[in-house]
């Protein structure tokens, strides 16, 4: 069974509450950040690495300097101002580069080739929990894509089903885009996390249609509950009105910021207060699925 | 009829995939023959990003009446499918081509 917690809005705690619900069935459960973008699980589950592979996407223009007749004319015609000519060589800037090919369409002598670009890495790692993290690392200037997504979910479907494991958690990125979607497809939960903020509102409203396409179950944890208690209600209502469970209401605690300080859960500073508030949320979650 | 089935391989008894933009194989069956022909999907799947409404192209140029999948196109690719007037439907994530086709006929499957 998978679950997937996203937030629509950036910044309403998700990943704290994910990383507190790996610790509530951890040796059933194989977890995947999918928030590759700002991976972070990592920050709080101190993983080993196990395994590593390259990550290609996308591609970049190279130009064969042997080939090149430095005509100027890529130069003068790359949106991106990609294409630099110091000393008479002509070269492409990798990061300014957007791969869009059209160089190497327009190359009269065809000195441009398109490369694979290696984007990033992508790891099986064991956390100081004992179960497997499959997460991944992006270079500079690279960005999170369904297709990582799709890669770092397969990793983890593949993981649960050798090692019997009979969940699949995964931290999935915010807003509702190409990564979202990605996270979304194969999943059998989504648990929204907001906080009752007017933006809080709003993306939820709009990961909600997306999610509803999807034809998952649907919870969703109303974060800092408490810091606007109208728009609590307004999120409350929404809920009721789409036939989302309302998981919990967690009111503004300084553990959050306390945790992520020390680079841990919440359920680690503090188990007397966070344990069994986690463990009802995820029998909930769980009891729904089945 | 011809109905589109997203799969992770080409055969009656192969796995559906639930995913649609990033599907290992869209498989297309001819009710009349019960022929299944099956088109690979590795082109989409090697795109960073748009790999929904690409794979709503090549399910456009296939022209299929139904489409039959796991969750569901997204917000893109779903507005594409909808232009084109295929019938959706969904929930077949877990089952194989022969039994979501089974589940069709039987009016079990979310959509339409």
């Amino acid at each position: 069974m998978e679950i997937v917690v996203i937030s629509g809005k950036g910044g309403t705690g998700k990943t704290s509450i994910a990383a507190s619900l790996a610790f509530m069935a951890s040796q059933q459960t194989v977890l995947a950040d999918c928030d590759v973008d700002a991976a972070d699980l990592h920050l709080i589950l101190h993983p080993r690495i196990l395994h590593r592979e390259d990550f290609y996407s996308g591609v970049k223009a190279v130009i064969d300097p042997e080939a090149c007749s430095a005509c100027d004319l890529c130069r003068q015609r790359c949106r991106f101002a990609a294409i630099t000519n110091s000393d008479a060589a002509y070269a492409v800037d990798p990061l300014a580069c957007e791969g869009c090919g059209y160089c190497h369409q327009l190359c009269p002598s065809q000195a441009i080739s398109l490369v694979d670009c290696k984007v990033g890495e992508c790891y099986r790692s064991q956390t100081k929990l004992g179960n497997l993290l499959i997460h991944a690392r992006l270079e500079i200037g690279a960005d999170n894509s369904g297709k990582l997504v799709a890669r770092v979910k397969k990793e983890a479907q593949q993981a649960a089903e050798s090692e019997a494991m009979q969940y699949i958690l995964v931290d999935g990125s915010p807003g509702i885009g190409c990564p979202v979607i990605s996270s979304l497809s194969g999943a059998d939960y989504a648990l929204i996390v907001t906080e009752p903020t007017l933006s809080g509102l709003h993306d939820l409203q709009r990961v909600w249609e997306l999610a509803s396409s999807f034809g998952l179950r649907l919870g969703c944890i109303i974060n800092k509950s408490d810091l606007n208690p109208q728009l609590a209600v307004r999120i409350a209502n929404f809920l009721q009105q789409k036939g989302i469970t309302l998981v919990e209401e967690l009111p503004y605690d300084d553990d959050f910021q306390q945790a992520i300080t020390l680079g841990k859960s919440l359920v680690e500073i503090d188990p007397g207060k966070w344990q069994s508030r986690f463990q009802t949320i995820f029998d909930k979650i769980t009891k729904e699925t089945r | 009829m011809k109905i589109a089935f997203t799969s992770k391989g080409p055969a009656w008894d192969s796995p559906m995939d639930e995913r649609f933009g990033r599907t290992d194989y869209l498989v297309i069956l001819d009710d009349q023959s019960m022929e299944l022909t099956a088109v690979s999907n590795q082109d989409s799947q090697a795109v960073a990003h748009g790999a929904g409404p690409k794979t709503a192209q090549k399910l456009f140029d296939l022209a299929p009446d139904v489409l039959i999948t796991g969750n569901g196109p997204g917000g893109n690719a779903a507005a594409v499918l909808n232009r084109m007037k295929i019938k959706i439907y969904t929930g077949a994530g877990g089952l194989t081509i022969r039994s979501a086709y089974e589940q069709f006929k039987h009016n079990q499957l979310k959509g339409g």
